[in-house]
């Protein structure tokens, strides 16, 4: 890794690095997702207005001002209604399968095992929660109870998401008269999909309905779990330094990069990564030791728990191999390219699939089994090592871009920096009620949740990063997680310099709680984090959630998961800017009701916006809006 | 409502009347007419720190009110409320200078202090860095009762902390009887909230002086106060508009604001403007506020201890007893002792104690401090002896002038009503000595004498020790010893600059000797005071060192990178600002003038101290200038390099008498002149003229005159 660390790094800087490491692509006569664009451009009209239906065989049938309707008649509304809410259930059964997986390792820890519960203080928290008795009891006891409660929540018969008690009372009021209480989570998947089926629904406030309440199942059921099992498993992340950007990878070190989602796999790469064994093994290769860097949300899993440095996001899991200097990209699930097997076959780079949900050709498979993951991990790191002489140093090229950031702000780290600026004569601790002063007085106008994925529609990490430094300067505080997290940390932005792009207030408030004005909250399905942290302000502040001065974007999005979460978003009564048409652009009626009038229904809507400075715009007024409305 | 209106209308309410009180005295003296603040060299602080503008005339005043209202924004944003709060700061001192544009003495007659010299700026420099004064309050408006305006008042002056007081709290403390004035570091500015101008100057002067701020950089100012300058307001309710408008320039600055006023849910703003009703509770909710942790030193003795009362004056009038020195035997002395001879904190009295005396009594006294541990030398002896002033002086109702056998101590009424007898001294002593000390001293006692004949034998005693040390410091020199010493206890003011103390040049603000230096560095081996070697000599004439070079570069962090002993044309040794003399080249007579902070006048350079004081400071090398200590005026090394002191032309005439004595030794031992103090003119002979300033040099014949030019 570079000593020397940039402390802002512009797009262009990026550009020019990803330009250099397209031209050992050429070299080596590999294929990339900027060709693969190009290939595939233009785009199908129908596909990206959402009204080709493909759901029962008579098709497919698409719509034209001459074919109004399907064969079975179905309108343009009905199935722009159903893809939008396919799309959803897709999204809300990734992040809730993600959950569950976690939920499945929890069950599994034991005492001096692979997988030991690191925060027992959160775990009593959540079982009290759910009226588990804790007294006297064994916390492996305890784990395994709270991990088959939650477990149940994917498919219990009756009743609604245990997490729905978090959020305000009126606010739980609102999901209630909307009808939109998530049930269990598999269920609220399973009827999506059969709502979809040939022959149910097409009409589009039920479609739109289910998508919230599916939505809903995820971010307050299956993602919350995720998290809140994940930091039970692996700590509550609290503040931590790292670094960001593909200058992390070390061109004497065997680097392995992990790459997905889920922390069981990563956790247990890097904890062999430091095996002196592995070490003494690595040395004897010919490196120096052994660098573990990260790509997409596994790299915000480890970055925020062990300061694991983060490579870069999706849009960058080629370059990492295109730096001639990866011994293996491990990856467990989820937006993975399968691209990566025929380009790390030009390389010495090993492709190592783990996953039975994510298999893909041209990898070495090796499946990692929760009860065996200490010695799958230990097999992955020792291929890896063992991989480091069949470098071709020719072809090794690191590009020197490197920042610094802290990362790891959970919403009990918040709360612990908020604390810092209280006063013991005046105020209370553990309270939102700082940053609610804060907001106002007007020192802050309120916060934006900057998250999603890269999307080649969008220049990579444009919006990310123009989007936080309008915000930061007009002294709004951003939160962000996910890719959008990542680009930030390319950036420079996650770094405590950033006070100095900002407007005085936020200027003032990073200076007083020590924080950078740009908080990391961890991987996409850490949204579920905003959430509560939304959650804490409101009933802080006795307001509802959609009262907050707080808006949602998600201005690079590309996945199904993104779309839920929007979904659950917006029901939690957050507006959300969207800056990629999530294929709706062809069913007016629904357009009608996610653009509008579903604010009726939660208190909050969608706003679809190409154009990111007049997206910025639009946010910054949005905000400006609830205050006069709260009267501040 | 809401905070952000509420800034903007109280700024607009001291803009329009600085424009009325500007357009009234440029009606009455003309755009031409002078305007100077008196005793400063720093134009109007606030106006020249902020915006680089030096007025000068009310014309130019007039200019900078408009580029006052121009940053006088109205967006809705935290930096418009901070820049229309800073302004709303300059604005008031225009309203104040405008007093000073028609009298240099405005306040003259009345309770009110007005404006802060510069002397009394600099001042602060050292208390400042020791912490001695760990913060600054300005306590705005009437508090509740003047029971609890006195309580306030004097809690805080129990923790050191600086009271400026803006308002009705003054009557209300004046009304109690309690005591006030820049010496007491308790100051009534003045009536107005105006008058908060003055502060801000202060604020502004400090951090040109002691941070070489460069005048214009806003932000730089900002971030100086923020980081080194612990200042917090108090206001009490109701707050006006136009208070918090000030407030919003003062947390720009770093000081974070204490109100009761609660009448607007929108105010509270976590560590910078708090709401708490508990008006009794402020003080430690302010210091936590500010972050400021008070050294707490427990003392057990009847009346309050802090460095508050060390500029406490007691008159003839107030005083119960008295022991003077210069008519009655008294001495204090510090012996190094074996372990089995000392009692740790045995305090013992021989002699009457003063309630046995009569009123207004000059008594003997001596006070004998025995001290042993591993570390002690006894040449820390005298190190600690020079500290019994300010430790004694820090004594409510206790003040001590002088030192050995030449010391006179008075207590007052107050201080003797409450209880304050002869074994007090021993306590506060003993505290000090431990808790200042602790690294060196392991055990601790002291016995107080008062009966005249143990008094006159154990002074004629402490004589034979003071005589036996003074033959050891003059044969302490430059070349005698092995190693100097840095000093660097002024960088968390004046972050660049870094002190090199040798035997023959002590520091500049006087307080740190070599050896004092040295006792510092083993108190604290990673402390302020770093051993510098001096094993490589560049130039014997100016006092080069290699080592020397090394040790300003490393502890200035690069802003330094050479400095000389003993030249002051020739990379001069820096200063942080609080020197308590200036040297400066006079160009005419080729030879230098020097003037110490406590002399107001101007000097044969056309400039008074505060001028000369202003063309260093901060860390910033300025050839022809330097700042230094009294004691090195009559050091054999003083400008060596540009033939030593016969380059003395003119000193202020209490500074002259303070040091003729030593001064005369030293010429006459250098050039064998006799008498070269009566040589050298003060203010009887010239003030600022340098033409008669030669006349006179000629007359008496000063050696100058035959030296080489200067330049």
């Amino acid at each position: 890794m570079s000593e020397i660390t940039n402390t802002f790094i512009t797009l262009e800087e990026m550009e020019a690095a990803t330009n250099r490491l397209l031209e050992t692509a050429a070299a080596v006569g590999a294929d990339t997702w900027q060709q693969r664009v190009k290939n595939q451009t233009p785009h199908c009209k129908f596909g990206e207005e959402g009204i080709c239906c493909r759901i029962c065989t008579m098709g497919p049938c698409r719509i034209t001002p001459k074919a109004p309707r399907g064969i079975c008649g179905c309108d343009r509304d009905g199935i722009v209604g159903r893809n939008y809410l396919r799309f959803t259930a897709g999204g809300a059964a990734t992040h809730s399968d993600h959950g569950r997986n976690i939920a499945h390792v929890l069950y599994l820890s034991k005492d001096g095992g692979d997988y030991q519960v690191k925060d027992p203080e959160k775990l009593i928290r959540i079982a009290k929660e759910w009226d588990i008795e804790t007294e006297g009891r064994d916390i492996y006891d305890l784990a395994h109870e709270v991990a088959e409660t939650g477990l149940m929540e994917y498919g219990k018969p009756f009743g609604i998401q245990r997490f729905l008690k978090r959020a305000p009372e009126v606010r739980q009021k609102v999901w209630h008269d909307a009808g939109i209480e998530p049930r269990a989570i598999d269920r609220e998947v399973s009827q999506s999909m059969h709502m979809t089926h040939m022959g149910c629904s097409s009409l589009p406030e039920a479609l739109v309905r289910q998508s919230l309440r599916a939505g809903m199942s995820d971010g307050w059921g299956g993602s919350m779990m995720g998290t809140e099992f994940s930091d039970v498993l692996f700590g509550t992340p609290k503040p931590v330094d790292t670094n960001a950007n593909l200058g992390v990878m070390e061109e004497d070190m065997v680097n392995i990069i992990v790459h997905g989602h889920d922390p069981s796999l990563s956790e247990m790469i890097v904890f062999y990564a430091q095996d002196p064994e592995m070490v003494a093994l690595a040395k004897e290769m010919g490196a120096k030791g052994i660098n573990v860097a990260g790509v997409c949300c596994t790299a915000n899993e480890v970055a925020m728990r062990h300061g694991i440095p983060m490579a870069g996001n999706f849009l960058q899991q080629e370059n990492v191999v295109l730096t001639g200097a990866c011994e293996a990209i491990v990856v467990d699930v989820q937006c993975i390219f399968p691209a990566l097997g025929p380009l790390s076959k030009c390389f010495h780079t090993k492709f190592v699939t783990t996953s039975p949900i994510a298999q893909m050709p041209d990898s070495d498979y090796i499946e990692f089994n929760e009860a065996t993951a200490g010695e799958n991990a230990k097999k992955i790191v020792e291929m890896a090592v063992r991989n480091f002489k069949n470098r071709k140093p020719e072809l090794v090229h690191i590009p020197q871009l490197k920042t610094n950031a802290t990362v790891g702000y959970s919403v009990e780290a918040i709360k612990k920096c908020l604390d810092g600026v209280t006063n013991s004569h005046v105020d209370e601790v553990n309270t939102m009620i700082p940053l609610i002063q804060c907001v106002k007085s007007g020192v802050l106008r309120g916060a934006v949740a900057l998250v999603g994925c890269n999307n080649p529609r969008v220049r990579h990490d444009y919006a990310h990063i123009e989007l936080m430094k309008k915000m930061i300067a007009n002294d709004i505080i951003v939160i962000v997680s996910g890719c959008s997290a990542q680009a930030a940390a390319k950036a420079g932005l996650l770094s405590k310099e950033a006070k100095n792009l900002c407007g005085e207030g936020l200027k003032r408030v990073c200076e007083l709680v020590d924080i950078p004005p740009i908080l990391h909250m961890g991987s996409c399905v850490d949204i579920s984090r905003m959430m509560i942290l939304a959650a804490d302000i409101a009933k802080d502040w006795g307001i509802d959630i959609c009262d907050v001065p707080v808006v949602g974007c998600a201005p690079e999005y590309m996945s199904e998961k993104a779309v839920s979460i929007g979904n659950y978003v917006v029901a939690t009564g957050i507006d959300t800017f969207l800056g990629v048409n999530p294929y709706t652009k062809g069913g007016p009626a629904i357009e009608g009701l996610l653009q509008g009038s579903i604010k009726d229904w939660v208190g909050a809507n969608f706003t679809v916006e190409l154009d990111i400075e007049k997206m910025g715009d639009d946010m910054i007024e949005r905000i400006e809006e609830k205050r006069v409305a709260l009267g501040i | 409502m809401g905070l952000f209106q509420t800034v903007f209308r109280g700024s607009d309410e001291m803009y329009f009347k600085a424009e009325e009180e500007l357009n009234k005295v440029i009606a009455e003296l003309g755009e031409d007419a002078p305007m100077t603040m008196p005793d400063t060299a720093y134009f109007l602080a606030c106006i020249y720190a902020y915006l680089g503008q030096k007025v000068t005339t009310l014309g130019e005043l007039k200019t900078a009110l408009a580029s006052i209202r121009a940053m006088m924004t109205r967006d809705n944003r935290t930096k418009s409320i901070f820049d229309s709060g800073v302004a709303t700061a300059m604005a008031a001192e225009v309203i104040e200078a405008t007093k000073y544009a028609r009298t240099p003495t405005p306040y003259e007659g009345t309770q009110y202090h007005g404006h802060f010299s510069d002397a009394e700026v600099r001042e602060l420099g050292v208390p400042l860095v020791t912490r001695d004064i760990p913060g600054f309050v300005v306590m705005i408006g009437p508090a509740p009762s003047v029971e609890e305006a006195v309580d306030m008042v004097k809690g805080y002056q129990s923790r050191g902390i600086f009271v400026f007081m803006i308002g009705g709290i003054i009557d209300q403390v004046h009304s109690a009887g309690v005591n006030t004035g820049f010496g007491v570091r308790c100051v009534p500015v003045g009536p107005d909230i105006w008058s908060v101008g003055h502060v801000i100057s202060l604020v502004t002067r400090a951090t040109m002086i002691f941070g070489a701020t460069e005048p214009g950089d806003a932000q730089a100012f900002h971030d100086y106060t923020m980081a080194r300058i612990f200042a917090f307001v108090n206001a009490y309710a109701p707050v006006d508009d136009i208070v918090v408008a000030c407030g919003a320039g003062a947390i720009k600055m770093g000081f974070p604001v204490i109100t009761n006023d609660d009448h607007d849910p929108t105010w509270p703003v976590p560590k910078s403007l708090i709401v708490y009703k508990d008006t009794k509770d402020w003080i430690e909710t302010s210091l936590e506020a500010r972050d400021i942790k008070i050294k707490i030193t427990n003392i057990d003795i009847p009346v309050a201890f802090s460095s508050a009362y060390e500029g406490e004056i007691i008159r003839k009038k107030d005083m119960r007893i008295e022991m003077d020195g210069s008519r009655v035997d008294c001495v204090e002395l510090v012996q190094t002792k074996e372990p089995h001879e000392i009692e740790d904190h045995r305090i013992t009295l021989e002699g009457p104690d003063f309630d046995q005396f009569e009123v207004g009594e000059k008594i003997p006294i001596a006070y004998i401090v025995d001290v042993c541990g591993k570390s002690m030398q006894t040449d820390f002896e005298g190190v600690f002896e020079r500290k019994f002033h300010s430790f004694l002086n820090c004594i409510e109702g206790v003040m001590h002038t002088g030192q050995r056998d030449m010391i006179r101590i008075r207590v007052s009424n107050a201080s003797f009503d409450a209880g304050f007898r002869a074994r007090h001294i021993g306590e506060v002593l003993y505290a000090k000595i431990k808790s200042e000390y602790d690294t060196v001293v392991d055990k601790c006692q002291v016995r107080i004498y008062t009966d005249p004949e143990k008094v006159k034998e154990l002074r004629a005693e402490a004589n034979h020790t003071f005589d036996q040390r003074d033959e050891r410091l003059k044969t302490m020199t430059d070349e005698s010893v092995d190693v100097f010493y840095t000093c660097i206890l002024c960088q968390a003011f004046s972050p660049s600059h870094v002190c090199i103390v040798t035997p023959e040049r002590l520091g500049l603000c006087g307080a740190v000797s070599w050896l004092d230096a040295k006792a510092t560095n083993e108190l604290d081996p990673n402390g302020p005071c770093q051993i510098v070697p001096k094993s490589r000599m560049i130039d014997e004439r100016t006092g080069r060192y290699e080592d020397v070079n090394e040790a300003v570069n490393k502890y200035s962090h690069g802003a330094l990178e050479q400095v000389t002993l003993y030249s002051i044309m020739e990379d001069p040794m820096t200063s942080c600002g609080c020197f308590e003399c200036i040297c400066g080249i006079e160009p005419l007579s080729n030879g230098v003038v020097i003037v110490n902070r406590e002399h107001v006048g101007m000097t044969p350079m056309g400039m008074s101290f505060s001028e000369l004081a202003s063309m260093t400071g901060g860390g910033v090398q300025t050839p022809g200038f330097m700042g230094h200590g009294k004691h090195f005026i009559a050091s054999k090394k003083f400008i060596k390099a540009e033939g030593g002191l016969a380059r003395i032309v003119w000193l202020p005439k209490a500074l002259k008498e303070q040091i003729a004595e030593r001064l005369d030794e030293s010429a006459k031992e250098l050039y064998g002149i006799d008498n070269f103090s009566s040589m050298i003119a003060d203010e009887t002979v010239c003030t600022e003229d340098p033409e008669e300033l030669l006349n006179y040099l000629t007359e008496v014949g000063h050696p100058v005159l035959g030296m080489e030019p200067l330049m």
